[in-house]
């Protein structure tokens, strides 16, 4: 008994002397700034006007050198005003709600899959544990093609529900954000497993009658993680164009890659990906800094595809019967954590607070000279993020990062809750996390938003995110007629 | 005969928009438990709508059907046995299955050349699974007809549901596409328990009914199994007027009964009996008379043997069958129906008894009120035919309800016979007395 309370008092110490450091070095400049200041303004003081007028005078200043060094100092303000990156903000997103009428409930998917795979009892038993412990919830939706016994994945039936997607998350964009087809100059669409010709893209130039000279672009084949490539590629665009809107539609097809084999590795994303899509407005022009919800302070991608492993982990292929589907190696896991590591390391420097990366530093340096078995520091994330949006691609990935970056619940409950309504919805589940927290009220103006994404390649992209101001709750949005009902607790298995 | 064929487009299971109460489970009835070996199949007629598209009706008919499904958790739960042995539904969301066809030719010239055969081709249906959990207990068919009109055909197992509930279903369905409300909830709730304190102790239960349910029970004659028989179903229509001199004819105060006494004496003809009528058991819906409200979702059909006494040479058959059948009906009230259940609560058995095997079946189900399905403002189904499968044994007579512009008191009988028979009896002497329009058959 009294061993505890010295553990508490300890902890409490330990507590505060982490503060008083963080403090102090985070805040070091000022800490030095303050006395010199102080010291200048004394002696300022002591010598008097005079005095001061007097060595004005001493230094001998001619009209030349006056007007060299001020054109040098124009000249130096406008090189660094012109190099600095333009800013760019998220001015509004919207996110596809899929009709009610889709739903699928894990009693219909689990009777589906016994009809469809009558021959392989044991691949069914197989989807059934894996969706028992998936997170999923009862109103994820599956298109209206998978529905069909037999299902019917045709190219007809992929288009149509690209368009029902598309189009559904592009009309509540244009409609939030009073933007008028017109003005939109960069048009990025990325969509990894469906790819027609006509493009995505085209789809949308042609149904929205975009402008002829717009920059369009139609991402394929990136994964999970391709949402973030695409709100990077826009940056990039968006500094070479000044005064641009870009909007980027991130979505993920379901119809034609619904997986009728029964090789259980490549069962696996049959009972996880779901319907969904996302569509984001970036701009750089003037006008929308006032009205814009968030600006986008960095984007860090890490590809691990150099490693054979990581490259093989996500592979699309044939099964023995020629049936195509994706297969998922046993060491995802692995090659995530991996793969965040190597994220981490770049992106740690851009915004922990310095008193982190000292400790990092002080740490890597320790390891390295005097004690390798010194354990590695983690850096602590909570002080750099107010906010986490991990892409929801299973409750194994959510859980693995939730133990590597040590952060609470609460930080994760954005992707579990999406993860229970939507289903992994590929590139766009980090868009109904950002809507989620929005909608509870969480946002506030401030705020830094972290956005990590994986993706086949094997790839690791973040983006972070500063809240412009702070945000109303609306109606308009996915999760308003079932907000109130998060969060739920979602048990380790669900009995079926 | 291959432009009247259905072109089958998709098969689907159709959910609620809400996800039901987890772990939410109905146990069966006694009542509902004799039934497993049944089905029920109904096929409405409805004339072609304003909206000439194809696929569109059937698109807005799914979509308020996920709605209506929210408040029917039976309907899209599972068969599973409890730990007594006796079947429950495990209401675990899985949905109902919905067929969507399309044929060629128009509503109206398919009902003049319809028969049994291709009106079953409506309706889908799918025997009870090895498996039971996954096996979808209510099913659903849309027909597009591509001259105009729709047929919704509905199928379920007897097991949770009796006529008068399916038709309820289907109400609330066409209530919800229409006005996006019920006009009627369903009560899910079980048969009234039995009657405690104020038992008479010299009460005798009654016998007969219990008996006759008994020998139905008890019965594992091979006729069950035997399937060759090649049944016809035929569809007479009996107009207002005739109906009324039936009930003259015969005395009797119900058409029910008139139209039962008519048909019994018409089938042992042309079964062959010479001399008496051959077995029949009258099918009542005994809602009323358990004080249960209409919207009690269940079975709640009592079947009864009914007695006749040998023809008097100065009564003619016909009164005598009728009375005969008035008795029978009278004597199912509300004290010999509670025994009845209290007796079915305490006898277990082994094999569900096929409860219209043996004798010919005449089931009332006058008062559905089928035709009051408005999918559409404005659109009345042109007919509604109801079937209660498998039919075995001697046959089956079920008196409906008519369209309602032929007036309250005509009626409509589906008779199954072998096809043999049935010819004779179109053929009858008496039957074509009261001058019945052959719609089918």
């Amino acid at each position: 008994m009294p061993q505890t309370l010295p553990d508490f008092s300890n902890s409490v110490k330990l507590k505060y002397v982490k503060l008083g450091y963080q403090y102090l070095v985070n805040h070091i400049l000022y800490l030095l700034l303050v006395p010199i200041m102080v010291a200048i303004l004394i002696e300022v003081l002591r010598l008097g006007p005079d005095e001061i007028l007097n060595l004005w005078k001493s230094l001998h200043f001619d009209l030349v050198q006056i007007l060299c060094s001020s054109f040098l100092i124009i000249f130096i303000a406008t090189v660094y005003f012109m190099s600095k990156p333009r800013h760019v903000y998220l001015v509004d997103y919207a996110c596809y709600k899929p009709p009610v009428t889709c739903r699928v409930p894990f009693a219909t998917f689990m009777e589906h899959s016994r009809l469809i795979l009558k021959n392989n009892p044991k691949s069914v038993e197989f989807q059934m544990r894996i969706l028992e412990r998936s997170g999923l919830g009862e109103e994820t939706c599956l298109p209206p093609a998978i529905h069909y016994i037999p299902p019917t994945p045709t190219m007809e039936a992929a288009r149509g529900e690209a368009e029902l997607v598309i189009f559904s998350a592009m009309d509540s964009l244009l409609q939030k954000t009073g933007l008028k087809p017109k003005d939109i100059d960069i048009l990025i669409v990325n969509c990894s497993l469906f790819s027609p010709t006509p493009s995505l893209s085209a789809m949308v130039i042609n149904k929205y009658k975009l402008r002829s000279n717009i920059k369009s672009f139609n991402l394929s084949g990136m994964g999970c993680s391709a949402g973030l490539i695409s709100i990077d590629l826009a940056r990039d665009l968006l500094q070479v164009h000044p005064n641009s809107n870009a909007v980027v539609v991130s979505t993920e097809i379901i119809t034609p890659n619904y997986y009728q084999g029964n090789e259980r590795a490549m069962l696996l994303p049959n009972c996880l990906f779901r319907m969904g899509g996302a569509a984001i407005l970036l701009s750089n022009r003037r006008r929308n800094r006032s009205r814009a919800k968030y600006r986008l302070v960095h984007v860090v991608r890490t590809h691990k595809g150099a490693d054979d492993k990581a490259y093989r982990c996500v592979f699309e292929e044939e099964d023995k019967e020629g049936k195509v589907g994706i297969s998922l190696s046993k060491d995802l896991m692995a090659i995530a954590g991996e793969a965040l590591k190597s994220n981490i390391t770049t992106i740690g420097p851009l915004v922990l607070p310095a008193s982190e990366q000292l400790l990092f530093l002080m740490t890597l340096i320790g390891r390295k000279i005097f004690n390798p078995k010194w354990k590695p520091y983690i850096p602590d994330f909570k002080q750099a993020f107010e906010h986490f949006c991990i892409h929801a691609g299973g409750r194994a990935v959510i859980d693995e990062l939730q133990k590597n970056l040590q952060l609470s619940a609460e930080h994760v409950e954005a992707s579990r809750m999406t993860l229970h309504r939507f289903g992994n919805t590929s590139s766009s589940s980090l868009w109904y996390e950002m809507s989620y927290i929005e909608e509870k009220g969480r946002m506030k103006k401030g705020d830094r938003v972290w956005q990590i994404a994986f993706g086949s390649g094997f790839k690791c992209n973040s983006a972070v995110w500063k809240c412009n101001k702070t945000i109303k709750t609306t109606t308009d949005n996915p999760w308003s007629d079932c907000i109130d009902r998060y969060p739920v607790h979602i048990p380790e298995i669900v009995k079926l | 005969m291959t432009s009247e064929m259905i072109t089958y487009i998709c098969k689907r299971t159709v959910v609620s928009t809400k996800p039901a109460q987890a772990g939410k489970c109905n146990p069966l009835s006694v009542f509902d438990r004799l039934m497993e070996k049944n089905h029920i199949r109904i096929v409405y007629y409805f004339p072609s709508t304003r909206n000439g598209e194809p696929g569109v009706v059937t698109k807005k008919l799914r979509e308020s059907l996920s709605h209506v499904l929210t408040c029917f958790p039976i309907v899209t739960g599972r068969l599973q046995k409890k730990d007594d042995g006796h079947w429950m539904i495990k209401c675990n969301d899985a949905g109902v299955r919905m067929v969507e066809a399309r044929t060629q030719g128009s509503v109206e010239e398919w009902l003049k050349n319809v028969n049994r055969d291709k009106e079953l081709m409506l309706v889908t249906w799918e025997d009870m699974f090895h498996k039971p959990y996954f096996w979808a207990t209510f099913y659903v068919q849309l027909t597009e007809f591509e001259e105009g009109g729709l047929a919704i055909g509905f199928s379920c197992s007897h097991l949770l549901a009796d006529p008068t509930s399916a038709t309820m279903f289907v109400k609330a369905w066409a209530d919800t596409t229409l006005a996006g409300t019920m006009l009627a909830p369903p009560f899910f709730h079980p048969l009234p328990p039995p009657r405690l304190g104020n038992k008479n102790p010299n009460h005798n239960p009654y016998t007969d009914l219990i008996n006759h349910y008994k020998s139905t029970i008890d019965d594992r004659s091979p006729a069950f199994t035997n399937n060759i028989t090649n049944y016809v179903t035929a569809t007479l229509a009996f107009s207002g007027p005739m109906v009324q001199a039936c009930m003259l004819d015969t005395s009797r105060p119900s058409p029910f009964e008139a139209m039962a006494g008519l048909l019994w004496v018409c089938v042992s003809k042309v079964k062959g009996m010479k001399q008496g009528l051959i077995s029949m058991s009258i099918c009542l819906d005994m809602r009323k008379q358990l004080g249960l409200d209409k919207g009690f979702f269940g079975n709640c059909l009592v079947y009864n043997k009914v007695h006749h006494a040998e023809s008097l040479l100065d009564k003619s058959e016909l009164s005598e069958a009728a009375r005969a059948v008035g008795e029978s009906v009278t004597k199912m009230n509300n004290e010999r129906i509670m025994d009845l259940i209290e007796w079915l609560e305490h006898h277990d058995y082994e094999f569900p008894p096929l409860m219209n095997g043996h004798d010919l079946i005449c089931a009332n189900l006058e008062d559905l009120d089928p035709y009051a399905t408005l999918f559409e403002e404005g659109f009345v189904p042109i007919r509604v035919s109801y079937y209660v499968e498998p039919v075995f044994g001697i046959g089956q007579i079920l008196v409906l309800q008519s369209p309602p512009s032929e007036g309250p008191l005509s009626r409509m009988v589906m008779v199954t016979l072998p096809a043999d028979e049935l010819s004779k009896l179109c053929d009858d002497d008496l039957i074509l007395r009261f001058n019945p329009t052959i719609l089918m058959g």
